[in-house]
C-alpha cells in the first residue's frame, strides 16, 4: 500500500532543502488536497499559516476519528506512524512552529504508548527541536471538528465556534493553527519524497455486513461493486451509509467519487462505507445513527441541541408504529431545518441520513407509520 | 498556578480519573486549585465527555458501541444479552458495583464487529461466549 | 462597500460591522437571544437567522461582503426562525403567563410575531428548581443562551455557573450540581438582568411586605436606595434618565407605608462614618488602600477570593442598613414606638442586598429588601397611577438627604461623595465650586485620581463590575482610597433594576443621578442639618462607641469554592 511506504526523514530533509515556500509549491503541483472530509488543498492552508503574523504558531494533527465506520486514521498509527510524526515535523517547520498537538481520540488511548515511543525516537533521530503532545481525548465525537478540538486543548468544553475566523489565522490560544487530519499529514512525507505518489488513492473504511471489512487502499472513483465484492458480503447489499454524516443510498454499481456520491444527496467525506444487508432494517439503521447524533450534540446551539433529540423521539415513535403522516412532515421539515441552521458541521450533516433514507427507503418508514 | 499555555485541563481531568476511577469533587477541587481554573468550568469540562465521570462507576466498566457498523453486526443484541447477564439496565451500575454498562458511539473497531471498550481496552468480535468468559474474568460469577 | 438589502440596491455602509448591526441602524428588527451587548457574539440561539446571498447565516456573527444581498424577511427565514423557536419553546415551560421577564422575553415575542403557534415537542426533562434567599435560578425555564454565564465568568469575573453536561442535557448549572446559594456566588444579579426568559430571577418578598402594610399593629417604614428614583419610571414607561423621586415618595405612600425614608440619608451617614475613618488612617499611616463597602456583593467577592484585604476594608455598614438600625433606635424612641412594631424595608437596584440582610453579624434592622421591580410590582398592585401622581417629599427625621448621598448610585459617587467631606474635615477649608471630583464619574471600567489634602497627594481609584474589581486589586497598592462596586455602572447598573440596563440606559440613569445631586441645596454629606440632629442627640460623635456598635460590622473569610 502507498501509504505504508517508509520514508525514514528523508523527506523532512528534502523539505528543509526546500524550504517553506518551496514546500507549500511542491504541495500545490502534487495536488495534496484534506484527508478529513472536507478535501481543502494543504498548500493553501499551510500557506494561510505561514503567512499569518504572530509570535507562535501550531501545529495541531487530529486524530479524534470519530466517524462511525472510519479507522483509517488507526490504521496509520498502528502501521506507519513514523511518516505521520514526519508530516508533522515538516508541517511544523514550514510554518515556523515549535508545538505540536495530536489530538488521539480517548478510544484510541491503547495507542498512545506506541505512538510516543516513535515520536521519541524520530525527535532524537531529527534532531528537531519541535515539541509534540499528545492530547488525548475523552469521548466527545464532535471534537473532530477543528475548532472544537481547540477549544479542548484549551480546557473548554469541547463545542466548536464559528468561523471566521479560521485556524489558520487563529486557531489555538488564539494563535495560527495548522489542523490536518491524520492521514493528510501522512501523505506529506510520501507526497513530497516519490515522484510516484498518486495522488488520487484514498483509504477506504469498509465495514457492515461484510465478512472482509477493512482497509482498502483504492483510487478515488473506484467502483462501489468493486469495493463491495472485496468486502464479500453473505447476504445482498441493499444499501451503503457513507459513515453517519454522508447519507445513504440504494447499492448501486456506481463511482465512488464526491461527484458521484452528491448527485444521491450524499457525501463521500472520508471514504467510509457501511454496507447494510437485506436483512438489515434501514429503520433500525436509521435508528442507531440518530441515537448517535442525539448522544453526540455539543449543545451549543439551538437547532442541534434540541433538534436531534426531537429526530430520534420521532424514529422510535415510528418504530412503535405510533407515527402519522404528520410526524412525517415533521421529521422531513425539522431535518432540513436542522441542516440549514446549525452552527457547525455536526448539525449540518446530522441529519443527512435522515433525508436520504426518507428519499430511498420511505416504504420501509412510511410501512411501519 | 499555571501558565495558560500548560493548563492542558484535559489530561489533568484523565489522569484523576485513572487514579480514583472517577472525578470526585474533591479531585475537581484540587484541579481548580492547581490550574487556575474556575470550578464550574472544570465540572462543566468533566460533565462534557462521554469517558468522564462524575459519578462513581462499578469496578469495571463496559461500553458496548452501537453504531451503525457494530450495530448490523448484532451489536444491541449482545447489549441485550448483557443486561440479562448482569441483570443492569443500560446506563446503571450493577447492585454489586462490580459492573456499570453502557452503550457508546463508534469507537473505531468497525473492522471487528461487534465491539466494546472494557475498562477503557478494546474488545472485538464479540460474541456471547466471548462476553460471558470476559464476565467471568472480570469477577463476576457465571448465571446458573 | 455596497449592499443590497431587502431587495434595496446600492446601499452604502460600513465594513467591520455584523449584518445585526447594521440592521439594526437601520431600524430593522431582527430577533436575537444570546446577543450580549459588548462581548463578542456566540451564534447560540440561532434565531436571528438571515439570507445572504442565497445562504441561511446568523447575523449577529455574520459579517456582509462587498456587493452581497441579504434578506430579513422572507419565507425561508421566517421558516428557519419559527422552527428554532418551537425546538424552545418546551424548554421554556409555564412561560408568558407568569414569564419574570413578562413583556420583554423576546422568545415569547418572536413567537407572538410571527403569528403561528405550534408546539409539536413535549419537555423531556423536569428540573429540581435552585431557590435561595436573594437569585433563584428554574432550569425548566432556560432555552440555554449562555448570557448568565457570561455575565457571570466575563463581566463578574465570578465563574458560579457554567454550563454542565452535553447535547440535549446541557444545562446552566454550579459546580456539581450544588445549588447557588452553597457555591461562591456573590448575589450580584447580573445573571438576573442578563437572561432573557426570566429563568434567573429575584427571591421575591411581596407577600410578606404585604402582609406587614395590611397589619394594623406594624409602624412600617419604607426607604429608598439614590438607584431607585433613576430607574423606577422605566416600569412605567417613563423614558430612561427620568428622575421620580417625588413620585416615588407618592406612590409607596398610598402603599400604605407609614413613614417613607431616603437612604440617601444612610448615605451621608456612611460618609462621615467613613470620611472619618478614611482620615483616621491616615493619622495612622494605614493600612492602605482603604477600600469602601456599601456593596454587599463586592464584600461577599472580597470574601471568596480576596479575604487578604479584610484588613483594608472601611468596617461601615451600607447606607440601607444604617439608616434601618437608625430608624429602629433613634427614629423609634424620639417618635415614641415599640420597636418591635416597626418594620423596615428597603427598596434596593440590588438583589445582594437581600442576601446582606440575613448576615447575622451584621444584625441588620432591615426586614425586608425590595428590588426595584418588586417596588414597581408593588405599585402596580395597587392600581396607583405611576405617571400622573404629584411630587411628594420623604418624611422627616430620616428623609433629608444632599447631593453626596444621591450619588453613591453611580460608580465613582462613594468615592467623590467621600472626597467632598474628607477634604473639608480635614483641611478645614471649603471646597467652594470645586466639588465635583471629574475623575470619579463616567463608565470607564477602572478610574483613578488624586487630590491634595493638607499638603499629601491622595491617590484614590474606582472600579465597577467584577472583572475590573479583579484588575485593579492587581494594582491596589498605589492608591489611598478604593470604591468597588460589584454592578457594571454602580448600583443603577444593579441585578434588581428595570430590564434592559443597556450601556444607553446606563449612561441616562447616571445623568439623572448627577442631575439630582446638581439641583439639591446641599451637596455635602456633613452639612446635612437630619444627620447633624443624629451625631448631637443620639450617637456622639463619628467613629464613637455608640457608632461602632450600630453602624460598623466584620468580614469573615469564604471558601473560595
Amino acid at each position: 500500500m502507498q501509504i505504508l511506504r517508509k520514508t525514514d526523514l528523508e523527506a523532512f530533509r528534502k523539505a528543509r532543502e526546500l524550504g517553506p515556500a518551496g514546500v507549500i509549491s511542491l504541495l500545490k503541483e502534487k495536488g495534496l488536497s484534506g484527508r478529513g472530509g472536507a478535501a481543502f488543498p494543504v498548500w493553501k492552508k499551510w500557506e494561510y499559516t505561514l503567512n499569518a503574523q504572530a509570535d507562535e504558531k501550531f501545529v495541531l494533527c487530529n486524530a479524534d476519528e470519530g466517524e462511525p465506520g472510519t479507522f483509517k486514521d488507526k490504521f496509520i498509527i498502528k502501521n506507519n506512524p513514523e511518516t505521520l510524526i514526519e508530516g508533522i515535523l515538516i508541517a511544523a517547520q514550514v510554518i515556523g512552529a515549535t508545538r505540536a498537538f495530536i489530538y488521539l481520540r480517548g478510544e484510541y488511548e491503547h495507542l498512545r504508548r506506541g505512538l510516543e515511543r516513535v515520536i521519541d525516537s524520530i525527535l532524537k533521530e531529527s534532531k528537531s527541536e519541535v515539541e509534540i503532545n499528545i492530547v488525548v481525548g475523552a469521548g466527545a465525537y464532535v471534537c473532530g471538528e477543528e475548532t472544537a478540538i481547540i477549544k479542548s486543548i484549551e480546557g473548554f468544553r469541547g463545542q466548536p465556534y464559528f468561523k471566521p475566523p479560521y485556524p489558520p489565522v487563529e486557531g489555538l490560544w488564539g494563535k495560527p493553527t495548522i489542523v490536518n487530519n491524520v492521514e493528510t499529514l501522512a501523505n506529506v512525507p510520501q507526497a513530497i519524497l516519490f515522484d510516484d505518489w498518486i495522488e488520487d488513492l484514498r483509504l477506504f473504511s469498509l465495514s457492515g455486513n461484510v465478512t472482509k471489512p477493512g482497509i482498502y487502499e483504492l483510487t478515488e472513483g473506484t467502483n462501489l461493486s468493486e469495493l463491495i465484492a472485496l468486502g464479500k458480503p453473505k447476504n445482498r447489499i441493499k444499501a451503503v451509509y457513507f459513515g453517519c454524516f454522508g447519507g445513504c443510498m440504494p447499492y448501486a454499481a456506481m463511482e465512488l467519487s464526491p461527484e458521484k456520491v452528491c448527485v444521491k444527496n450524499c457525501a463521500i467525506g472520508s471514504y467510509s462505507i457501511i454496507a447494510v444487508d437485506e436483512k438489515q432494517s434501514i429503520l433500525d439503521v436509521a435508528l442507531s445513527v440518530a441515537e448517535f447524533y442525539a448522544h453526540e450534540s455539543c449543545g451549543k446551539c439551538t437547532p442541534c441541541r434540541e433538534g436531534t433529540i426531537r429526530i430520534w423521539e420521532l424514529l422510535e415513535k415510528i418504530k412503535k408504529k405510533k407515527a402519522t403522516n404528520d410526524d412525517i412532515d415533521t421529521l422531513k421539515d425539522l431535518a432540513e431545518q436542522i441542516r440549514e441552521t446549525s452552527l457547525c458541521g455536526l448539525g449540518q450533516t446530522a441529519t443527512t441520513h435522515v433525508l436520504t433514507a426518507l428519499a430511498h427507503f420511505r416504504n420501509e418508514f412510511v410501512k411501519e407509520a | 498556578m499555571m501558565d495558560e499555555h500548560d493548563v492542558l485541563l484535559l489530561p489533568l481531568l484523565r489522569k484523576a480519573q485513572k487514579k480514583h476511577g472517577y472525578l470526585s469533587e474533591e479531585s475537581l477541587k484540587k484541579i481548580s486549585r492547581k490550574t487556575g481554573v474556575p470550578i464550574s468550568r472544570v465540572y462543566g469540562v468533566a460533565t462534557f465527555y462521554s469517558m468522564l465521570h462524575t459519578e462513581k462507576q462499578g469496578e469495571n466498566v463496559i461500553e458496548v458501541c452501537s453504531s451503525p457498523s457494530c450495530c448490523v453486526n448484532g451489536s444491541l443484541d449482545l447489549v441485550r444479552f448483557l443486561e440479562k447477564e448482569l441483570k443492569v439496565k443500560t446506563g446503571k451500575t450493577t447492585k454489586d458495583r462490580k459492573f456499570s454498562l453502557c452503550k457508546t458511539s463508534c469507537i473505531g473497531c468497525c473492522d471487528h464487529p461487534p465491539a466494546m471498550l472494557l475498562n477503557g481496552r478494546p474488545f472485538t468480535d464479540l460474541t456471547k461466549e466471548k462476553l460471558r468468559a470476559l464476565l467471568k474474568k472480570c469477577g463476576k460469577k457465571k448465571r446458573r | 462597500m455596497k449592499i443590497t438589502l431587502d431587495g434595496i440596491g446600492d446601499i452604502t455602509c460600513d465594513e467591520g460591522k455584523t449584518i445585526l448591526e447594521l440592521c439594526r441602524e437601520r431600524g430593522i428588527d431582527i430577533p436575537t437571544l444570546c446577543v450580549f451587548e459588548g462581548l463578542k457574539p456566540e451564534a447560540r440561539c440561532r434565531l436571528c437567522i438571515v439570507e445572504l446571498d442565497g445562504k441561511l447565516v446568523t447575523a449577529c456573527s455574520t459579517y456582509p461582503r462587498d456587493g452581497c444581498s441579504i434578506v430579513t424577511n422572507s419565507e425561508r427565514v421566517r421558516k428557519a426562525r419559527l422552527m428554532n423557536a418551537e425546538l424552545l419553546m418546551p424548554k421554556h415551560v409555564n412561560a408568558c403567563s407568569i414569564d419574570a421577564k413578562g413583556e420583554s422575553d423576546p422568545l415569547c415575542k418572536l413567537i407572538y410575531d410571527l403569528g403561528l403557534t405550534r408546539i409539536r415537542f413535549e419537555p423531556i426533562k423536569k428540573y429540581a428548581q435552585d431557590l435561595s434567599e436573594s437569585v433563584l435560578r428554574d432550569d425548566n425555564k432556560c432555552i440555554n443562551c449562555g448570557k448568565c454565564i457570561r455575565a457571570c465568568s466575563e463581566i463578574m469575573a465570578v465563574h458560579a455557573i457554567d454550563f454542565a453536561q452535553r447535547g440535549h442535557d446541557e444545562h446552566v448549572s454550579p459546580y456539581c450540581g450544588h445549588r447557588l446559594h452553597d457555591v461562591a456566588c456573590i448575589k450580584c444579579g447580573q445573571c438576573i438582568a442578563a437572561c432573557p426568559v426570566g429563568a434567573i430571577y429575584e427571591r421575591e418578598h411581596l407577600f410578606e411586605v404585604l402582609k406587614v402594610l395590611n397589619d394594623k399593629n406594624k409602624h412600617v417604614i419604607v426607604q429608598t436606595a439614590p438607584s431607585v428614583r433613576a430607574a423606577l419610571g422605566e416600569e412605567f414607561g417613563m423614558p430612561a434618565g427620568s428622575l421620580v423621586t417625588g413620585k416615588m415618595v407618592a406612590a409607596l405612600r398610598k402603599c400604605g407605608f407609614d413613614r417613607v425614608f431616603d437612604t440617601d440619608l444612610g448615605a451621608d451617614m456612611t460618609i462621615i462614618e467613613e470620611a472619618s475613618e478614611f482620615l483616621h488612617r491616615l493619622e495612622k499611616g494605614g493600612p492602605f488602600p482603604m477600600i469602601t463597602t456599601c456593596c454587599p456583593a463586592w464584600i461577599k467577592f472580597m470574601e471568596h477570593f480576596e479575604h487578604g484585604l479584610i484588613p483594608n476594608m472601611s468596617s461601615c455598614k451600607s447606607p440601607h442598613e444604617m439608616l434601618g438600625i437608625l430608624a429602629k433606635t433613634y427614629y423609634a424612641e424620639t417618635s415614641g414606638l415599640k420597636k418591635k412594631n416597626v418594620v423596615v424595608v428597603s427598596v434596593m437596584p440590588c438583589t445582594a442586598k437581600k442576601f446582606e440582610s440575613t448576615r447575622p453579624e451584621l444584625k441588620s434592622e432591615v426586614d425586608y429588601v425590595l428590588t426595584t421591580r418588586e417596588a414597581a410590582k408593588l405599585i402596580r398592585h395597587f392600581g396607583i397611577d405611576f405617571t400622573s401622581l404629584p411630587d411628594e417629599e420623604f418624611d422627616s427625621p430620616l428623609g433629608i438627604s444632599t447631593g453626596a448621598g444621591v450619588i453613591f448610585g453611580a460608580t465613582g459617587g462613594v468615592m467623590e461623595a467621600a472626597l467632598r467631606t474628607a477634604y473639608e474635615f480635614a483641611t478645614g477649608e471649603s471646597l467652594g465650586r470645586k466639588l465635583e471630583f471629574e475623575k470619579t464619574r463616567g463608565l470607564d471600567g477602572i478610574k483613578e485620581g488624586s487630590v491634595a489634602i493638607n499638603g499629601k497627594e491622595i491617590r484614590f481609584a474606582v472600579a465597577h463590575g467584577g472583572a475590573n474589581i479583579r484588575k485593579l486589586i492587581e494594582s491596589k497598592d498605589e492608591y489611598h482610597f478604593i470604591e468597588m462596586m460589584a454592578c457594571p455602572g454602580g448600583c443603577i447598573g444593579g441585578g434588581g433594576q428595570p430590564w434592559p440596563t443597556t450601556k444607553e440606559v446606563l449612561g441616562k440613569r447616571m445623568d439623572a443621578i448627577y442631575r439630582a445631586d446638581r439641583c439639591l441645596p446641599l451637596r455635602k454629606s456633613h452639612e446635612n442639618p437630619a444627620v447633624k440632629a443624629i451625631y448631637s442627640e443620639f450617637l456622639g460623635k463619628p467613629l464613637g462607641k455608640k457608632s461602632e456598635e450600630l453602624l460598623h460590622t466584620r468580614y469573615f473569610k469564604r471558601d473560595m469554592f
